[in-house]
C-alpha cells in the first residue's frame, strides 16, 4: 500500500515538475528573439542559453519556486524533456509536411534492380523520429531543416542551371544524374534531411568546440554500412549522398556533388535567421556568408569551386 | 517625467527654429512685395519675440552649462557660438532698436545716426539664424550617427560662417564706398540742384517755387537762416520723418541750406538690399540642404556605415555581414580596414566561434520570472 502511495506522490510530483518545465520553457520560447526561428533553431538557443547562465539559473531554477533540491543535470534533463516534448510537436509535422511535398521519382533513376518503388517518406519519417531522440542528431539537423524549409536549395540550383557553370557541370556530368532540375533538387533535399543519420553511431569524441563537425570517411561508411539495414526502401545511393555530405571534399575528391551541396546548405542555414535586418554598408546575408565560407574552405572541407559560384550567384542575385 | 518635459520643449524649440527661418524670408519679401505698415508692424514684433525667445533659450543653456562647469564646452564642442550669434546681436542691434524706436516714436533714433547704420550691417547676419538648422539635423536621414551630424554640422558651420562673415565685410564696405563715393542718381540730383542755385546771381520767389515743384525732394530751404520754403509743416516732418529721412546740404556762397527728402532713395536701397538678404538666403539655404542630402549620405555611405558595420561585427558574436565595398572608393583608407576585416577578421571569427555565441537570449529577457 505504501508503495503505492508513494507512487502516486512520485508521479503527482513529476506532473508539478513537468507543469513548472513546460511553463518555463514556454516562457523561453515567447521571447522575440527566438520566436522566429525554426524549431531545432529555438532549441539550440535555449540550450545554450542554459548552459552559459548556469551560474545566474541555478538558485532560482533549485528554489521551491520550481525545482526544490534537484541539481542541475536533473534540471537540465527536466527542462530538455519539456523543451523536445514542446517542439517535436512542430518539428514533426513540419517534416511530415516536407517529406509529403518531395516528388520521389528521382529515386527511379538511382535505385538499384529489386527495389521497391513505394514513396518513402513514412519510412524516412519513422527514422528521423528515433533519431531525433538523440540530442547531436537534433543538433545537426538544425540546419538541413532550416535549409530545405527556405527552400534554400531550389533557387541556388535553379540558378546553377540557368548558369551552366561548375554546379551544373559536377551535378550533370561528374555525378551523372541524368534526371531533370526538378528531380536533382529533390535529391539534394533528401541528401540534406538525412544528413544526420550518420549520428546512428554515437560520437565519441567531446564535440564542444568542433565547429566543422567534419567525420572521416571511414566512419561515415561504418554509418552507411548500419543505416542500409535500417532503411532498405532507400537506395544506397540516396544514403551515401547524405552520409557523406559530413566529411572533407579536400580528403575525398570523388564526394559527390549532392554531397558537396547539402553540407554547404546544412551550415549555411545552421544559424539562419530569414528576419536579418540588412544595415545599411552591409553586404547581404547570403553573399556575406559564401565569402566567409570561401576563405575558410579548407577548415570546413567545402568544395571552393562550388562556394565561388554560389558567392557570385548571391552577389548578382542580391541575396 | 523630467525627460519627458526636456523633449517637449527640444520639440518646441525646432518648432520656432523653422519659424523664425520663414520669417527671416518673409521679412524681405515683406519689403519687395511692399506689404502694408500693419503687416510690417506685425514683422517687427515678431522678429523682437523670436530674437527674444533665442537670447532667453542661449542664457538658459549657457548658465546651465556653467553651473556644470562646462560653459567652454557648450560654446565650442556643442555650437552655442551660433545660439549666441544668431540671437543676442540680432536682439540688440536687429529687432530691438526698430521696435524701441516704433514704441517710443521715430525721433528715438535722432542722434543715433551712426547706429542706424550698423543695423543695417548687422541685418546681414540674420542669415545666421539658418545655423540653427542644424539643431534638427539628427532627425535627417543618413545622419543617425553622432559622427556624422558632427562633420556635417562642422561643414555647413564652416560653410556658412563664412558666407555670413563675408556679406558683413561687404556690407561695411559698400557702405563705406557709398559714404565716399556717393554717385547714385539721386546725390547727382542734388548736386545739379546746387550747383543750379550757386549759378544764380539773385534767388526770387518764383523760381524757388517752380524748382520745389519740379523737385520734389526739397523739404526746405533756409537763407540766412530764415526759411524761404517749406513744403511740410513742422508737426508732418516730427511725424513723418527720422534722422535718416533727409540730408542736410549747405551752399556756404548764399549762406543757404538745403533739407532734401531721401525716404524714396532709402526704399529703394532697402528694397536693393532685400533682394540681396532673399538670393543670400535662399543660397545658404541651398548649401545647407545640399550639404545634409547629399553630402551626410556620402559621408554616411563611404565612413559611418562601414564603421557600424565593423563595429557590430566586433561587438556581436552572431553578427556575421561583411561590409560592402563600393568599386570606386575601393582605396579609400575605411574601405581598405573594411577589406582587411572581411578577410582576416570575419573569417577567424567563424573559425573559432564557440557554441554560446549564437545566443541571442539575454537574461534580462527572464527578470520577471526569475525575479
Amino acid at each position: 500500500m505504501l508503495k503505492v502511495s508513494e507512487n502516486i506522490i512520485n508521479g503527482d510530483k513529476m506532473d508539478i515538475e513537468s507543469q513548472k518545465a513546460v511553463q518555463f520553457i514556454n516562457r523561453l520560447l515567447s521571447n522575440p528573439a527566438v520566436q522566429n526561428l525554426y524549431p531545432l533553431q529555438k532549441e539550440t538557443q535555449i540550450l545554450q542559453f542554459l548552459k552559459v547562465n548556469i551560474k545566474q539559473l541555478l538558485p532560482t531554477l533549485s528554489s521551491s519556486a520550481f525545482f526544490p533540491g534537484k541539481s542541475w543535470e536533473n534540471i537540465i534533463k527536466i527542462l530538455y524533456s519539456a523543451l523536445m516534448d514542446i517542439l517535436n510537436n512542430e518539428l514533426l509535422s513540419g517534416l511530415e509536411k516536407i517529406l509529403n511535398n518531395i516528388d520521389y521519382n528521382f529515386i527511379a533513376f538511382l535505385r538499384e534492380q529489386g527495389l521497391p518503388v513505394e514513396n518513402p517518406q513514412k519510412n524516412i519519417l519513422e527514422f528521423e523520429k528515433n533519431l531525433l531522440t538523440i540530442a547531436e542528431a537534433r543538433q545537426a539537423f538544425a540546419g538541413p531543416y532550416t535549409a530545405v524549409s527556405l527552400k534554400i536549395t531550389d533557387q541556388y540550383i535553379d540558378e546553377a542551371f540557368n548558369r551552366r557553370e561548375y554546379i551544373y557541370f559536377e551535378l550533370v556530368k561528374v555525378q551523372k544524374l541524368k534526371m531533370s532540375k526538378e528531380e536533382i533538387k529533390n535529391l539534394v533535399k533528401v541528401s540534406l534531411l538525412l544528413k544526420n543519420i550518420i549520428h546512428v553511431i554515437p560520437f565519441n569524441q567531446n564535440r564542444s568546440g568542433n565547429v566543422s563537425n567534419v567525420v572521416h570517411i571511414s566512419f561515415a561508411q561504418k554509418a552507411l554500412e548500419q543505416v542500409k539495414e535500417k532503411i532498405k526502401i532507400l537506395p544506397e545511393t540516396l544514403l551515401k549522398s547524405g552520409i557523406n555530405s559530413n566529411i572533407s571534399f579536400l580528403e575525398n575528391p570523388e564526394m559527390e556533388t549532392t554531397s558537396r551541396l547539402a553540407s554547404i546548405f546544412a551550415f549555411r542555414c545552421q544559424n539562419y535567421k530569414s528576419f536579418q535586418k540588412l544595415d545599411r554598408g552591409a553586404d547581404t546575408p547570403d553573399k556575406s556568408w559564401f565569402n566567409i565560407a570561401r576563405r575558410n574552405y579548407k577548415f570546413y572541407g567545402f568544395d571552393i569551386k562550388i562556394l565561388d559560384e554560389l558567392y557570385k550567384t548571391a552577389a548578382e542575385n542580391g541575396w | 517625467m523630467k525627460s519627458k518635459i526636456i523633449k517637449i520643449l527640444e520639440g518646441f524649440v525646432t518648432f520656432v527654429i523653422i519659424l523664425v527661418i520663414i520669417h527671416t524670408l518673409i521679412e524681405d519679401l515683406a519689403i519687395i512685395l511692399n506689404w502694408n505698415q500693419e503687416a510690417r508692424t506685425f514683422l517687427l514684433f515678431s522678429s523682437f519675440f523670436f530674437d527674444l525667445f533665442f537670447t532667453v533659450e542661449f542664457l538658459i543653456r549657457f548658465s546651465n552649462a556653467l553651473s556644470k562647469k562646462k560653459a567652454l564646452k557648450y560654446i565650442f564642442f556643442e555650437r552655442g557660438w551660433i545660439d549666441f550669434l544668431a540671437a543676442v546681436p540680432l536682439l540688440i542691434f536687429s529687432s530691438g532698436p526698430p521696435l524701441l524706436a516704433y514704441l517710443m516714436g521715430g525721433t528715438i533714433l535722432a542722434g543715433m545716426g551712426s547706429i542706424y547704420n550698423i543695423l543695417k550691417l548687422v541685418k546681414a547676419i540674420r542669415i545666421a539664424r539658418i545655423l540653427r538648422i542644424l539643431k534638427i539635423f539628427r532627425n535627417i536621414k543618413y545622419a543617425d550617427s553622432k559622427m556624422a551630424q558632427r562633420h556635417v554640422a562642422k561643414i555647413i558651420t564652416t560653410s556658412i560662417a563664412v558666407i555670413v562673415f563675408s556679406i558683413f565685410g561687404y556690407s561695411i564696405l559698400q557702405n563705406n564706398i557709398e559714404s565716399m563715393n556717393p554717385n547714385s542718381e539721386y546725390e547727382k540730383s542734388r548736386e545739379n540742384i546746387i550747383t543750379l542755385l550757386e549759378n544764380r546771381p539773385t534767388l526770387s520767389m518764383e523760381f524757388i517755387n517752380n524748382l520745389t515743384e519740379i523737385e520734389n525732394t526739397i523739404i526746405q530751404i533756409k537763407q540766412n537762416d530764415e526759411a524761404v520754403y517749406r513744403r511740410y509743416d513742422r508737426d508732418y516732418i516730427i511725424n513723418n520723418f527720422s534722422e535718416n529721412d533727409f540730408i542736410h546740404k549747405v551752399i556756404v556762397k548764399l549762406d543757404m541750406e538745403i533739407l532734401f527728402d531721401v525716404r524714396e532713395e532709402n526704399a529703394s536701397i532697402e528694397l536693393s538690399q532685400s533682394w540681396n538678404n532673399i538670393f543670400f538666403f535662399s543660397l545658404v539655404m541651398l548649401i545647407v540642404i545640399g550639404y545634409m542630402i547629399f553630402y551626410s549620405a556620402h559621408f554616411a555611405m563611404t565612413v559611418t556605415d562601414p564603421i557600424n558595420v565593423m563595429k557590430r561585427g566586433i561587438e556581436e558574436k552572431s553578427y556575421n555581414l561583411e561590409v560592402k565595398l563600393p568599386k570606386h572608393y575601393k582605396n579609400d583608407d575605411i574601405f581598405q580596414l573594411a577589406k582587411a576585416y572581411n578577410e582576416i577578421f570575419l573569417p577567424l571569427k567563424d573559425r573559432n566561434k564557440e557554441d554560446d555565441d549564437i545566443v541571442d537570449l539575454k537574461m534580462d529577457d527572464l527578470k520577471d520570472i526569475l525575479g
